[in-house]
């Protein structure tokens, strides 16, 4: 059993305050990843949990042992932690089998169990038959693997692991990730992940926490945060979106469009919700259907360009460009510059006020 | 990789690296008590012998009897001696400045970012130098220009005809030219260190707006290390005012006095009112000293905009085509003038019996090296020399360590005030140096270590910690602190992951800096010649002594020894850091 619990955890340094209190329970077996842009403070929450950085205030416990609060701080090397740095800290004067035998020597383990241990890991890792090579002899994925061995071979409580991926190559990160989900399988362990990337923290995650100028934006599954993002900064970051400014009233909204006489009304749709007034609505590029003949919606279709599997296309509505990912077979039924129809089959309505306004088009 | 005085540190400024915080260590008070009373103790040691002798220097210039006072200076620059020697050391500084500059750029150009041919054997010569003592260049171009005898200036007679002998190098003229040819190589080091650190795109996006290589050195390669370049004349300028043994080996004869040469002088004379004479002369210096070192550190240090990215980039190499060969000989020839025929004049010089006549076999004699390994009196000096030489590396590279330590991984509250202080103690011209310690640590104030190695070893600290210090700074910061994260998280104590990790690392700097304060201090002339006793004579200024007064076979074998240590230690160097660290 090895949770994570914390407690009104905050940090600050000097006057600026960079996590705010946060509180949360990380399971047992549990992939929570911290998700946000740079300097939202997950890396900072990361080293909390680590003990490179101190809490201002709140408790951290790991199982029921506090490691950092009132009056208590476990330093890192007491606190059974396996950890990947994004830098993967691989030793360059060590080779690959001392770097990963290194915490087992710490721990005295006798000299044929280390070999053991150690030669079971790299195996783990895929890295047996390099257990000689020194570091500036291995590839980026290659002392990737030597890091996460490293953490995992001192079979720790919980695995951290800070934006692991993020110097190697797209294809080496893809596969990287399926790697790590299947090693925290078989091991059994915790892990809390720091990412900026929202695709790494879609497919590996069995809970999100989205994180933005040191405050939790929004936390739940993955398939939660992204159907029902808690405001517009989640919906922005996790996933692609469009924003749409308009004005709701009883069982309609109303885009009042870009420039337009006086006397023609903007265009509008169906509403069924509660809100009133202002109102940012958000739509997913993939949940709009769009034909040539029909619809609620109408708008010029400006660019597309064929994917195979889908038609991503940019369509002009009164002035604002939507991104719409269209069915693979629209592709020639509509020209570029020829008037299409748009319906919203999935989308969000946010109060509008004024703030997150991050690419907001009205 | 190396450093020069204060040239390294204008680099420092642009590394705003993030500092880890080492909190994991703030909840024990103990730990910030250690930083505390390290910061204390080291400030402490520059406060004693680095501060207070230098401002006691200025007070002692600045107030009479009663109160303040610029009589002295008045009285000192009517004196038309010492207003020659002003004039003296600005214009010959100056002159070396620009000389070295324009030698210096387009030589770190050819050697960093041409294929000429040989480059890293063009790269390591002049570096070498540039760990030389000066006055062995002067003793060379002594044998080689002398006005009557100069071998280089008989030859130039004979081969164009000549009546006389063209040159002279007892003249203002002389001493530039062995200025120059012996400062230059910090000029080289700075700008070849600021070249490395240029982004090389910034040349390939001049280069792919069409502009031509030439026109890409001109508008982009040569304003953007403009800052550099200042920095390393004004590092030329303060080297070459602050020099004493080239003037002193080739101004005294051609009685073209110096400040420095004015100040030794004034010391000599021994009385009350020589030392105060020589305080305020030294006061001028220091004034002109830290100017410069103030302009070079924190403007030009400002503006130094290459280092931002402060990663080492793989240079793009331009390639020279026909000119390859032209360039090459050109260089070599320089090469030749500068570096290889006036080593091997002292060289010879050691071995010939005439230095009248050319070396032959009947000139021949090894009588000079069997005075080196055997007469007590050199064998006295270099054993001073060794222990002055060795206890101020090793303090100055455990105080090295601390400071590294103190200022790449903890946010501890005045780091930054020894560090000044040392940059500031570099950038003193030793015979201040000397002649404040003289002035305060002769029991005056309840110290007395005068006529004892101590103060020799305090002053080649205070001289030469920078270079050490800066060496290990640098080496640690290139430690990315995750690899001692790592080592935490692993379970090590933060000593153990000292050991483990960290020491290892940093360890080839630790001994390259050690060497680095062990030889300037090794072959050490001004400070010596000021502090001495009869039991603490160094092995530079017996050098001197004998060039000056006794044997210049014997100077000359004894100028050869440390050219070969300089050659062998570099070697070490190399070996032992596998190419990355020479001096």
């Amino acid at each position: 059993m090895s949770s994570i619990t914390l407690t009104d955890v905050t940090k600050s340094y000097g006057s600026t305050q960079v996590i705010q209190k946060f509180s949360s329970v990380f399971q047992d077996r549990e992939f929570v990843t911290l998700l946000g842009p740079s300097g939202c403070g997950k890396t900072t929450m990361l080293r909390m949990i680590a003990g490179f950085e101190k809490p201002t205030t709140g408790e951290i416990k790991i199982d029921d042992t506090v490691v950092s609060g009132e009056g208590r701080f476990v330093p890192p090397n007491r606190r059974g932690i396996g950890m990947v740095f994004q830098s993967y800290a691989v030793w360059p004067h060590m080779n690959v089998f001392d770097n990963v035998a290194y915490p087992l020597k710490i721990q005295r383990v006798p000299r044929d169990e280390i070999r053991q241990r150690v030669e079971a890991i790299l195996e783990a890792v895929h890295l047996s038959q390099y257990v000689e090579r020194m570091p500036n002899e291995l590839s980026g994925g290659q002392q990737q693997r030597v890091a996460l061995g490293r953490a995992l071979v001192c079979n720790p409580r919980v695995l951290l692991l800070d934006e692991p991926l993020s110097n190697l190559d797209a294809k080496l990160r893809e596969s990287m990730r399926f790697e790590i989900k299947d090693v925290q399988k078989r091991f059994g362990i915790t892990v809390v992940y720091v990412t900026h990337d929202q695709t790494e923290a879609m497919a590996m995650s069995d809970r999100v926490i989205v994180f933005n100028k040191g405050a939790v934006q929004q936390m739940g599954s993955p398939m939660n945060i992204y159907r029902h993002p808690a405001n517009q900064f989640v919906a922005d970051f996790v996933g692609k979106i469009n924003f749409l400014r308009g004005t709701a009233s009883e069982g309609r909204i109303d885009f009042p469009g870009g420039p337009r006489a006086p006397s023609q009304r903007g265009q509008g749709m169906a509403y069924d919700g509660e809100k009133r007034g202002p109102v940012v609505v958000a739509v997913r590029p993939e949940n709009m259907t769009m034909r040539a003949d029909r619809g609620v919606l109408h708008g010029t279709l400006s660019q597309a360009y064929y994917l195979g599997d889908t038609n991503d296309c940019r369509v002009d509505m009164d002035g604002i460009s939507l991104r719409v990912i269209a069915a693979g077979n629209t592709y020639g039924q509509v020209e570029s510059g020829a008037p299409v129809w748009l319906d919203f089959n999935e989308y969000l309505v946010f109060d509008d006020d004024g703030e997150d306004q991050t690419r907001i088009l009205s | 990789m190396f450093f020069t005085p204060f040239g390294a540190a204008l680099f420092e400024t642009g590394g705003n690296r993030v500092s880890v915080q080492a909190s994991f260590q703030e909840n024990k008070r103990f730990h910030l008590d250690v930083k505390a009373a390290l910061i204390t103790a080291i400030v402490a040691f520059l406060l004693v012998f680095n501060v207070f002798p230098m401002a006691y220097l200025v007070f002692r210039s600045f107030f009479g009897e009663n109160g303040f006072t610029l009589e002295t200076f008045k009285r000192i620059y009517t004196y038309p001696l010492n207003w020659n020697a002003l004039r003296n050391t600005l214009v010959t500084a100056g002159l070396s400045m620009v000389f070295g500059v324009m030698i210096a750029f387009p030589l770190a150009w050819l050697v960093g970012r041409t294929d000429m041919y040989g480059r890293k054997f063009f790269r390591t010569l002049f570096v070498m130098t540039y760990m030389v003592p000066p006055y062995v260049g002067a003793m060379a171009w002594l044998r080689l220009l002398n006005p009557r005898v100069g071998t280089l200036n008989v030859f130039l007679a004979n081969l164009f005809g000549l009546s006389e002998n063209p040159l002279n190098i007892y003249s203002i003229g002389g001493l530039v030219w062995v200025l120059t040819t012996f400062y230059y190589p910090y000029a080289f080091i700075t700008i070849s260190r600021a070249m490395e650190k240029m982004d090389p795109s910034l040349e390939e996006a001049s280069k792919i707006s069409g502009a031509s290589p030439l026109k890409t050195v001109m508008t982009v390669t040569f304003p953007v290390m403009l800052p550099s370049i200042v920095a390393a004349g004004l590092l030329v300028f303060v080297s070459a005012a602050s020099c004493y043994g080239i003037p002193s080996i080739i101004g005294a004869p051609g009685q073209i006095d110096t400040v420095t040469t004015r100040i030794i002088d004034y010391v000599y004379v021994g009385s009350a009112e020589g030392l105060t004479d020589a305080t305020t002369l030294a006061v001028s210096l220091m004034l002109i000293a830290n100017l410069v070192l103030y302009v070079s550190t924190f403007i030009c240090g400002k503006k130094q905009y290459i280092t931002v990215s402060g990663k080492s980039t793989r240079p793009n190499i331009m390639e020279l085509g026909r000119w390859r060969l032209p360039v090459t000989l050109l260089v070599t020839a320089f090469a030749l003038i500068v570096v290889v025929i006036p080593f091997a004049t002292v060289a010879m010089a050691s071995f010939t019996t005439n230095l009248g006549k050319p070396l032959s076999a009947s000139n021949f004699t090894t009588r000079y090296w069997h005075i080196l390994f055997t007469r007590k009196g050199i064998l006295d000096t270099v054993k001073n020399s060794l222990l002055s030489a060795s206890i101020a590396a090793t303090a100055g590279i455990a105080i090295s360590c601390v400071m590294a330590w103190l200022l790449t991984r903890t946010q501890a509250k005045g780091r930054r005030i020894p560090d000044f202080l040392i940059t500031v103690g570099s950038g003193t011209p030793s015979v201040v140096i000397a002649l404040a310690l003289i002035m305060t640590m002769s029991g005056r104030f309840g110290i007395n270590i005068y006529n004892t190695l101590t103060i020799m070893i305090v002053a080649y600290m205070v001289k030469y910690l920078l270079m050490g210090m800066r060496t290990v700074v640098s080496a640690m910061s290139q430690i990315h602190p995750s690899l001692e994260e790592a080592s935490l998280i692993s379970g090590a104590e933060w000593q153990r992951s000292f050991w483990d990790v960290t020491l290892p690392l940093i360890a080839p700097s630790v001994v390259a800096g050690w060497f680095l304060i062990f030889m300037p201090s090794f072959y050490e002339l001004t400070m010596s010649t000021l502090l001495y006793s009869t039991d603490t004579k160094t092995i530079g200024y017996e050098l001197f002594t004998y060039q000056t007064y006794h044997s210049q076979q014997t100077a000359s074998a004894i100028a050869t020894g440390i050219l070969g240590m300089v050659v062998i230690v570099n070697w070490i160097l190399n070996k032992l850091t596998k190419g990355e660290f020479s001096i």
